[in-house]
């Protein structure tokens, strides 16, 4: 039988290729799970609280477990590249942020020039793969300490999620999970055929 | 109307090739990609030389087949499975590809080939033969172990071209070089795994070889040329970081040979 993906193939093969932000996202999810001693989530023991929604949360998702299908990705759009992951069983938590820089590395700064071009050349692409595999290297060797900020926090978990009736619109005729339908003159509807209706 | 006729610049003489293209798509290889308004489509070996847009006219340049060749050839070795491994009872296949950075020459000829297949210091020939076009070494599916399959061609130069397979599991013992007169060994044969570094040692004639430069690349690079170029040490070591999926080749030329060794990842 064929084992399972190491963590950051894992990451990859979910995020879709190799990029800075989801490097950075491999670290803090493989830090996590060393420094609360988990494995991967199977069923909500881990819960994440991510405050962007950029790659790296990709790389929180495949490797902890903690999915927005399962409802124990909690995200908060602050805009920052902060985790923190809990662990229902250890009743731990560590938040981690990444740390400011003033000056980003000349390879970084070349790296997002090419990236933000519509259309590369075929040089460029050489040059854009070469940047990456420099950044990805200095990404993955780098002390944990000298790209992140850690703390063990207190916090408070939230229930695990629910599984809820499903009740049919009384507009559209489908299916609503009934805590997320509203009262109106037509019966109980969803929240689209609301909106519709508000215009 | 904006489409274009596109014209073939052969030796100074040109010869139309497609009437109102409206789509051109250079590719990576050298080739171009085109298609009509008509829906006709063709790729040909070109780059473009000129457009004339005031007058609707495209006119390409054919590639010097030579050009294409400009650096020396090498042969090389993959496994024909995208998981790094066979398991035990599976038919295990490779493919034989010659060119240079991976980038295979589809209508390159071969000369005097032979096969081995190297099972824990035993030495069997193996078959190669054609599939479709392309060299294939087929181990069947009683192959197990570690094995180390080289493949060896008398050209103008040596050509030699190595890869370790795992068949089944649990073979993560020591290698011991094959005995070629240029040869790549890895250190510590394991999973290679992305994101992590791989240490190989150059020997010549059995003997560690110093200040050699090892090319290396990997199956997806955009770059024309090998993206890595490492120089080994005194004991002839050579470390990379490994910063691609897929599998690796290394290469390097010594006198009036060129050795490459296929690291197949195992993911």
């Amino acid at each position: 039988m064929c084992k399972d993906l190491p963590p950051l193939e894992r990451a990859v093969q979910f995020h879709g290729h190799v990029c800075p932000g989801l490097l950075m996202g491999v670290r803090v999810a493989e830090f996590a799970q060393k420094h609360l001693g988990v494995n991967q989530d199977i069923d909500e023991e881990l819960v994440a609280v991510v405050e962007t929604n950029s790659c790296g949360v990709d790389a929180i998702q495949s490797i902890l477990g903690c999915t927005f299908g399962k409802g124990n990705l909690i995200y908060k759009d602050y805009g920052k590249n902060v985790y923190t992951i809990a662990s229902r069983e250890k009743n731990r938590a560590v938040r981690i942020a990444q740390k400011y820089r003033d000056i980003n590395s000349p390879e970084s700064i070349r790296y997002r020039e090419l990236n933000s071009l519509s259309q590369l050349t075929d040089d460029q692409e050489a040059e854009r793969e070469d940047l990456l595999a420099l950044i990805f290297e200095n990404t993955m060797s780098a002390p944990f300490e000298e790209l992140f900020d850690w703390q063990d926090i207190d916090f408070v978990f939230p229930e695990k999620a629910q599984i809820r009736a499903t009740i049919r619109c009384a507009v559209c005729g489908e299916g609503v999970m009934d805590s997320k339908a509203t009262e109106s003159v037509e019966g109980l509807i969803c929240k689209a055929c609301l909106l519709a209706k508000e215009g | 109307m904006c489409e274009s006729n596109v014209y073939i610049d052969r030796a100074g003489h040109e010869e139309l090739l497609m009437e109102s293209v409206d789509r051109i798509i250079p590719a990576e290889d050298g080739s171009i990609f085109m298609e009509s308004i008509f829906g006709e489509r063709k790729v040909v070996k070109a780059r473009i030389k000129e457009m004339e847009l005031v007058h609707h006219r495209i006119i390409l340049e054919e590639i010097d087949k030579q050009e294409a060749k400009e650096h020396d050839q090498e042969i090389w070795l993959e496994p024909d499975t995208d998981h790094g491994h066979f398991h035990a009872g599976e038919e295990v296949v490779l493919k034989l590809s010659k060119g240079y950075n991976m980038k295979p020459d589809h209508d390159a000829a071969y000369s005097a080939i032979e096969a081995f297949a190297v099972n824990e210091g035993n030495v069997n020939p193996v078959h190669i033969h054609d599939h479709h076009g392309s060299k294939e070494i087929n181990l069947g599916q009683e192959a197990d172990g570690l094995l180390q399959i080289y493949v060896h061609e008398h050209e103008i130069r040596e050509l030699y071209a190595k890869v370790v397979m795992e068949i089944g599991h649990h073979h993560h013992h020591g290698l011991k070089p094959l005995g070629l007169p240029l040869e790549i060994v890895p250190i510590d044969y394991s999973h290679a795994r992305m994101g992590e570094s791989y240490e190989i040692q150059v020997l010549q004639n059995g003997q560690p070889l110093a200040g050699a430069e090892v090319k290396v690349t990997y199956a997806s690079t955009r770059s024309k040329d090998y993206p890595n170029r490492l120089t080994t040490s005194e004991d002839g070591r050579a470390k990379i970081f490994l910063s691609a999926r897929g599998n690796y080749l290394f290469s390097v030329t010594a006198q009036n040979i060129i050795s490459t060794f296929t690291l197949v990842k195992s993911f």
